[in-house]
């Protein structure tokens, strides 16, 4: 099978860096290009730390550089989570790639437009860049053939108690996106809280030896500490798992549901409310991630992280 | 010889508050001291009638009083398309014998709470409104209210709408007074009462006992699992029932504490109980949820009921 042309749209973050680190692995994907947004830290300091990895990774693939803010709101970040340079103090090489000159809108259109209706979308940050793309380009939709968000969630939210992170950092964007007539896989927290890798775990990658091994250890103790002291023992690899679950679904489940976008409760924006467990259903424009097999997950991860 | 607990049944019958009732006058843990409507399966005529004939057939003969027409802040929404025309269809029924109260559901309760010399619990199976009225009217009776016993609402999801259940969505203003309110609460939400299944053949058990009540239970539960049948469920989900079970078989739940906030604006989500899971509020838990349900003892629990107005009547 050839592999899958996408586009990694991202705000890095940690997690998002070992999402990289995958991704770049993955048999299944061809990954045309990265799109940067604002999210976990400001997109000045998403797109220094996209170059910076793709730099560390030896990765020759463009860089495109999109919103610097929700399409209508102030900008939230979680630099309580990711460090206030995103990637927990750690120092990333120099380079001399520079972002290219088209935004990421312009660059998802164009590549959509030679992949002739096979490109999907990888969008692991907000959703601020697909909104916009879609609202410049009437035509995108009939384009891109499947977005794989992480993103959301069915019950409980990260950054307030009903919203997930990148959907309450641009509901509307993310509303526009469920809407623009493309299926979205949702991987939010329901499937990538079960996506845990436990300290040991993590120690082993390490134990790889390689200098990306290294990386992916060293980089996610900022978060494993933060996660400690709400309770969880080890680091959800939510990105990470929406990278697996776009090049192979198959150690997920998955289910079609009708998913929308809360943008203007008091308590609720940001919550991604889905018609999967109500009486009232709604037209299915998407499919929840539910669950995964935590264990292969694991061993994939080591899989790929063995190429190092 | 533990003294019973004094309840208040605030409901909207409909099948399940019936059925709820059915449990409460049944156990020899309460003691109903009054009985009130609220707008919601259906229009606030029909489900005080429908709760006077409930009464009369259960042999409660607390005082009674209507709620008021509508939700505290706009209009109301029926569910015909559940529990029928007359908000409680299926077999036939005794006609009332006790008159409606010339006070309101409301002054009823605080009426009835005021004179209670042991804090009262309410059991409020159908929206809010009477609830949230009395804790908006009458806030010194909060330390007479041991504790609101609520059918409504669901952490994970809803029913009438994705994200809201039928009571909570009906009347969420009240809601939100409820559980702002610091009074004690326990909530039977969609999370453990759509696990309170009640199957075609635990119909059969109840059928089988064959007393007047018991036959008329198990009709109502052929009628309420019709509709139910229709959308795809294995049973009859007698949601009101759990939060009396709450009260008199505390053992066969689980249950977990969270703060709870009601949703009363946006698109999707008015209506919706939202759970601080991860304590972002820095709030106590105000709610004391229900999760999960030993559904055999849930079925042993309604039969039992059902059993005892035979042994009543004999």
């Amino acid at each position: 099978m050839k592999p899958i042309p996408v586009i990694i749209d991202c705000d890095p973050g940690v997690d998002d860096a070992i999402a990289f680190l995958l991704a770049k692995q993955l048999p299944e994907l061809n990954v045309l290009a990265i799109s940067v947004v604002a999210g976990n830290v400001s997109l000045e300091r998403t797109t220094y730390n996209a170059l910076g990895l793709v730099e560390f990774l030896n990765w020759d693939i463009p860089v495109y550089r999109g919103a610097s803010g929700p399409v209508f709101r102030k900008r939230v970040d979680a630099a309580d989570v990711h460090g206030s340079d995103g990637m927990a103090g750690i120092d990333l090489p120099h380079t001399r790639r520079v972002v290219q000159d088209v935004t990421s809108w312009d660059a998802i259109y164009q590549y959509a437009l030679e992949w002739k209706g096979k490109l999907e979308i990888i969008a692991i940050g907000p959703l601020t860049n697909l909104a916009m793309a879609f609202m410049k380009y009437p035509d995108l939709p009939k384009l891109i053939k499947r977005i794989v968000i992480m993103g959301g969630s069915t019950l409980l939210g990260n950054a307030s108690p009903a919203a997930e992170f990148n959907i309450y950092a641009d509901p509307e964007a993310a509303d526009i996106t469920f809407c623009a007539g493309v299926p979205v896989h949702m991987c939010g927290l329901d499937m990538t809280m079960k996506a845990l890798m436990t300290p040991e775990e993590l120690d082993s990658v390490a134990e790889m030896g390689s200098k990306e091994a290294v990386f992916f250890h060293d980089v996610v103790q900022g978060i494993v500490e933060f996660m400690g002291r709400l309770g969880i023992i080890g680091i959800n690899m939510h990105d990470p798992a929406a990278m697996l679950y776009a090049a192979d679904d198959s150690i997920f489940k998955a289910y079609p549901a009708g998913i929308r976008v809360e943008t203007k409760g008091a308590i609720t924006h940001g919550k991604t409310v889905t018609d999967l467990f109500s009486d009232a259903k709604w037209q299915k424009n998407g499919f929840v991630v539910m669950d995964i097999d935590r264990d292969a997950f694991v061993e994939r991860v080591f899989e790929l992280m063995r190429k190092y | 010889m533990i003294d019973k607990m004094p309840i208040i049944l605030d409901g909207d019958p409909g099948h399940d508050d019936a059925i709820a009732w059915m449990l409460a006058k049944a156990s020899s843990q309460l003691e109903i001291l009054a009985c009130t409507s609220v707008s919601g399966n259906q229009s606030i005529e029909k489900t005080s009638y429908n709760a006077r004939r409930v009464m009369a057939l259960l042999g409660i003969d607390a005082p009674f009083a209507m709620g008021r027409a509508k939700p505290l802040h706009g209009e109301p929404i029926h569910a015909g398309n559940i529990h029928g025309e007359t908000g409680l269809d299926g077999p036939v029924l005794p006609e009332p014998r006790v008159e409606a109260q010339p006070i309101s559901a409301v002054e009823l309760m605080a009426k009835t709470i005021a004179a209670s010399e042991r804090p009262v619990t309410i059991v409020a199976t159908g929206p809010l409104t009477n609830v949230g009225a009395l804790l908006i009217l009458y806030p010194e009776l909060k330390p007479k209210i041991a504790r609101i016993s609520i059918m409504g609402g669901g952490l994970a999801h809803g029913n009438w709408t994705p994200a809201a259940e039928f009571n909570i969505l009906i009347d969420p203003e009240a809601a939100d007074v409820v559980f702002k309110s610091g009074v004690s609460l326990t909530m039977a939400g969609l999370d453990v009462t759509l696990k309170a299944l009640v199957f075609p053949e635990d119909f059969e058990r109840i059928r089988a006992l064959g007393n007047p009540v018991a036959t008329v239970v198990a009709e109502w539960l052929d009628f309420f699992y019709g509709f139910h049948r229709s959308i795809g469920y294995a049973g009859a989900p007698v949601h009101d029932a759990v939060a009396v079970a709450a009260l008199v078989r505390p053992e066969i739940l689980t249950a977990a504490d969270y703060y709870v906030q009601i949703e009363t604006s946006g698109d999707f989500c008015r209506g919706a109980t939202v759970a601080d899971h991860f304590g972002f509020s820095g709030q106590q838990p105000n709610t004391h949820a229900l999760i999960d349900i030993n559904r055999e003892g849930f079925i042993d629990l309604l039969v039992e009921a059902a059993a005892w107005y035979g042994k009543e009547q004999a």
